[in-house]
């Protein structure tokens, strides 16, 4: 009895022990989590609710910056924008990302070779891919204009950057060559590797078109990777965009505030006019776009997403 | 047992990793640190170490500035300050850009790293107000500083604030300049010190070659205040802060959005070249402060002319002001140098180094902001002419209320909102942002 009991308080202590070890090992973790993480955000919510200026000066106006926003021109166009902006991103980065990935999936001689050039302009910092683009764009000494003109044999001189008609392919080209398609690109690739080759083989045999078994066998067996894609796609795009588009079109989202995403928004009312408090709920209208932007890719993902459990 | 010995190895490391990150945590967040514990030996090397490192301190005090000092020793006016003074001042150079962010948030947090700041205008009355910087007037009874030798700007632009805050490191002034080969090819005469805004828009239309050369190029996110305060609106009202902006802006814009579309002057664009310096226009409005830039480096003949009169003569002054942390522990230190970089002869280096005359008048009589290396100017005047009608005006807005106001008059002369709707806009948002 006694040695049975004896043996039943080790069995719990050293159950205690290890949890007490697993709970050690998260310690760090946690530690970084509400130092970096959760202590800003909730610092964030404390500064909306005043009119903190940069130098310091700080008082509490409750939610006078929420409605001061919610009455504003061009926080009204930002969050317009920032939408327009996201979703654009996020369709063109997958779709372009699943056309590479599926380029590379095919048997041929020097696959590393083109793996290694459709990944290389990922790996360039956003800001500088921002700024050679916008020696690219340039209306009077940018190189795509001279190349069109020596091409044409006329003077061309189109303002891709500062034009309404053209901004916003030029920038949702070069969205194309950031860091995130490069990364969806890779993760695409190896969704498509686990695709069974059987089920092509079927669809063969049933005479599907190429078109028939992307739609039918590749779509539906990618999709768990489609979903993840997407979501960091759309996070991406509301966290990168302001690395891109500041050297771009400035934090005034020229032309005619046509690429002022929240971000650049952020940044204009934060460090140009010193509204530190305004700038806060700005980015807590950005983190429940953020949300609400996930919430919707996974109530969406529920009916179009297959999985194989 | 080996099971044991590893469960305890693993909980050492966990210990471990978590003291490492709370220390780091900690470190991170503490100010200054005080060393106390020790053996006596060790203390008082501490004491020595302390004691020197305050007469050190004292002998040297730390000046942030968004320029460069100059390379050459003769015109590095912070070195000269060390061989008069003998106090080292050590120079922190924050990029132009981030500049005023970054100095409110270093008096935000009460850094101390810094003892001299040069601040900018619109910054002087917010830092006061935030007892950021110390008031100077103590310092200047007993001081040699001719303060009541200011342009009448720099004195208009401390009225308000109670006390003397900060002194001006210079006084830059805004320029027409012109390729004077061009208006001799082109048979227009020079332009003078009273040439009218009605000469300017002709000579421009003239001197276009559509396709080759621009009659003027476009004003830059100084110029464009130059001509709207010169079409008659105020700018910038100091007895509340505000943005005042109207017929002036719209005729202006209207003005540069009827010369951009005649191929005058160029779209705006995301290219940065100085079509000027390329000898791609004829004509530019810019700061005074190019003059050094451009000194001999251009290859054709120029000139610099004030900008031309419409309703009123105008330009925008520019400068910094010296003003001194309040958490500066070398605050004497810090006024030693700011009294020699006043003087005649910090001021005559700083003339030229950047080729910007003194705020003080009898110093910059002196000319020694003329700029050696252009010679091709014979219009010095130009530069005392425009600093005569100069006025702090749209520098002392926040920088977000007048870029965004240069991004609508940009959006307007690309017909994408009408000059008056453009000048709306920019009011409305200088409105929600002033007087947060």
């Amino acid at each position: 009895m006694k040695h049975a009991k004896s043996v039943g308080v080790s069995a719990k202590q050293r159950k205690f022990h290890n949890n007490l070890t697993a709970y050690l090992f998260c310690v760090p973790w946690a530690i970084g989590f509400l130092c970096f993480t959760l202590f800003p955000i909730i610092f964030m919510l404390q500064v909306s609710l005043t009119n903190r200026k940069l130098n310091g000066i700080s008082n509490f106006i409750g939610f006078a910056n929420y409605i001061n926003m919610f009455h504003s021109d061009s926080f009204w166009n930002s969050f317009k924008v920032t939408i327009f902006f996201t979703v654009i991103t996020m369709i063109i980065t997958t779709i372009w990302a699943m056309i590479l990935a599926m380029l590379l999936n095919y048997k041929q001689r020097l696959n590393g070779i083109f793996q290694f050039f459709y990944f290389l302009p990922s790996v360039i910092p956003s800001v500088a891919l921002a700024y050679a683009f916008r020696t690219i764009f340039g209306k009077d000494a940018g190189l795509l204009n001279a190349l069109i003109s020596m091409i044409t044999g006329s003077n061309v001189a189109v303002n891709w950057l500062y034009d309404s008609h053209t901004v916003y392919l030029a920038v949702f080209f070069i969205t194309l060559f950031t860091y995130n398609t490069g990364q969806m690109m890779l993760i695409f690739r190896s969704g498509l590797n686990d695709v069974p080759r059987e089920l092509y083989e079927a669809s063969d045999i049933d005479g599907a078109s190429a078109f028939w078994k992307f739609r039918t066998v590749t779509l539906p067996m990618i999709s768990p990777v489609v979903l993840f894609n997407a979501v960091t796609g759309c996070i991406s795009a509301l966290n990168g965009s302001f690395a891109l588009l500041y050297p771009l079109a400035g934090e005034n989202g020229d032309p005619n505030r046509m690429t002022q995403v929240l971000s650049l928004l952020i940044y204009k009312e934060a460090f140009s006019n010193m509204k530190v408090g305004y700038a806060s709920a700005l980015s807590v209208v950005l983190f429940l776009l953020a949300c609400c932007f996930g919430i919707l890719i996974f109530i969406v993902s529920k009916k179009t997403v297959y999985y194989e459990n | 047992m080996c099971g044991r010995v590893l469960i305890m190895k693993k909980r050492i490391l966990a210990a471990f990793l978590s003291l490492t990150v709370v220390s780091s945590v900690l470190a991170g967040c503490s100010s200054s640190v005080a060393s106390s514990s020790g053996s006596a030996a060790d203390m008082k090397s501490a004491a020595n170490v302390a004691a020197s490192s305050k007469s050190s301190r004292g002998d040297k005090v730390t000046l942030t500035v968004w320029n460069e000092p100059d390379s050459n020793d003769d015109l590095n006016m912070y070195l000269q300050a060390k061989k008069a003074t003998g106090i080292t001042v050590d120079v922190t150079v924050i990029p132009e850009s981030d500049y005023s962010s970054k100095l409110n948030q270093m008096i935000s947090t009460g850094d101390s790293s810094a003892d001299i700041y040069v601040v900018w205008e619109n910054d002087l009355r917010n830092f006061a107000q935030s007892n950021g910087i110390i008031p100077l007037d103590d310092y200047l009874k007993k001081s040699s500083i001719k303060t009541d030798d200011f342009i009448g700007a720099v004195s208009k632009l401390s009225e308000g604030l109670g006390h003397t805050y900060g002194l001006p490191w210079c006084a830059a002034t805004e320029l027409l300049y012109y390729n004077r080969d061009m208006f001799k090819a082109a048979n227009i005469s020079l332009p003078t010190n009273d040439w009218s805004y009605a000469n300017f828009l002709a000579a421009a239309k003239k001197l276009t070659q559509k396709g080759k050369v621009y009659g003027c190029t476009l004003p830059n996110t100084q110029t464009w205040w130059a001509g709207i305060g010169g079409a008659g609106d105020q700018i910038y009202d100091p007895s509340n802060g505000y943005m005042v902006i109207g017929d002036g802006a719209v005729s202006f814009v209207t003005d540069c959005y009827n010369m951009v579309k005649a191929g005058v002057m160029p779209a705006p664009s995301s290219d940065t070249a100085d079509l000027f310096a390329a000898g791609k226009a004829a004509m530019s409005w810019q700061g005074s402060w190019t003059i050094g830039t451009y000194a001999d480096k251009l290859n054709f003949d120029w000139d610099i002319a004030t900008l031309p009169v419409n309703k009123v003569k105008y330009n925008t002054l520019h400068t910094g002001f010296y003003t001194i942390n309040s958490k500066s522990k070398n605050k004497d230190a810090a006024f030693k140098v700011i009294e020699y970089l006043m003087g005649e002869e910090g001021q005559t280096i700083n003339s030229k180094s950047s080729g910007n005359p003194s705020a003080i008048k009898s110093i910059a009589d002196e000319g020694a902001w003329k700029v050696d290396g252009a010679k091709t100017i014979k219009n010095w005047n130009a530069v005392t002419d425009s600093l005569a009608a100069g006025t702090f005006g749209y520098v002392c807005l926040p920088s977000g209320v007048t870029n965004n106001a240069v991004s609508e008059f940009n959006a307007a002369l690309q017909g994408q909102k009408t000059p008056k709707k453009a000048v709306e806009k920019a009011s409305q948002y200088a409105k929600e942002t002033i007087g947060y």
